[in-house]
């Protein structure tokens, strides 16, 4: 089993943050930076107007790096991608506290179980120091191969190849939502100062 | 953290199968999920998280999306979820997970 954890401060509010981090995946403009991401589709939201909580979950199916011959035979989706790469549906739920300025966010693949399992927790917290215009981010993500006594090697290495392709994922997801950070503070002096 | 792994061959980029494994349910709803996706990004960021949380705007949107969902999504996984989430359990399970979290927030 392997846990990551990162932390990130994001130099926006809290608002601007949240927003950027729900639209990483579905931003015409982020397609190349997570062209690991195949498809998203929203399964199931959930709004309660008297507490001011957000409920959602998002399937993300996911171009897994190449893998190993021996497990590409053992999966039909993977058998049949020229690259060797394995297709991933992966679930995302959040949940989103708009009184408490909390968004909780946890990705977990639901394909390829049988194999490995990877959870991906994130929250996103007014800063501190700076609440009203920093947003703290933090991120846990655990990967655990199943016990297949007679693929424990390979799946070690696929452990490994995961690790590294979540690890450079997320760093990309960072980037993205600080440019969507970007675009959005631009976009809201730009509609301030039109509207005078 | 630096990984030392690196292989040569897999650094070649095939060209993307596109979206290969929910394909229908992507070609079927797309205008659907655009519009939704719009909507709810625009509600989000204007009104949801700046305390305007008093009115969902985007219901509409998501009936629409949602129906073709249902009739299109083919991955039976994603499906079960889509219909799942309709009922109780499914919340039970997500509420459990939203509040093991809440804990430990304080290292610096």
């Amino acid at each position: 089993m392997v846990v990551y954890t990162q932390e990130h401060v994001y130099r926006h509010p809290w608002d601007r943050v949240t927003a950027a981090a729900w639209r990483k995946f579905t931003d015409p403009a982020s397609r190349t930076a997570l062209s690991h991401v195949a498809d998203v589709h929203t399964l199931h939201r959930r709004v309660d107007p008297e507490a001011g909580r957000l409920q959602a979950a998002r399937s993300i199916t996911v171009r897994s790096p190449p893998l190993p011959f021996i497990l590409r035979r053992l999966l039909p989706a993977a058998a049949s991608s020229p690259s060797g790469a394995a297709l991933c549906h992966c679930v995302e739920t959040s949940l989103v506290d708009a009184p408490r300025r909390a968004m909780d966010v946890v990705v977990r693949n639901v394909s390829l179980r049988g194999l490995i399992e990877v959870e991906e927790r994130s929250t996103y917290r007014p800063h501190p120091e700076r609440p009203e215009e920093w947003t703290q981010f933090r991120q846990e993500t655990t990967i655990r191969c199943r016990p297949l006594s007679a693929l424990a090697a390979v799946a070690e290495k696929v452990e490994t190849r995961c690790a590294e392709r979540f690890l450079q994922n997320s760093a990309k997801g960072r980037e993205v939502v600080e440019r969507i950070c970007r675009y959005l503070e631009a976009e809201a002096a730009g509609a301030a100062s039109s509207a005078i | 953290m630096v990984f030392g792994r690196s292989k040569s061959s897999s650094s070649t980029v095939s060209p993307p199968p596109a979206a290969a494994a929910s394909s229908a349910a992507a070609a079927a709803c797309s205008e659907l999920r655009a519009a939704y996706h719009e909507c709810f990004n625009r509600w989000y960021a204007e009104k949801f998280a700046k305390g305007q949380w008093h009115k969902d705007d985007c219901v509409g949107e998501w009936h629409k999306y949602r129906a073709c969902l249902e009739e299109h999504l083919e991955d039976k996984n994603l499906r079960q979820i889509l219909l799942e989430s309709e009922t109780s359990a499914y919340y039970a399970q997500f509420d459990a997970d939203s509040s093991s979290r809440k804990g430990g927030t304080s290292t610096k």
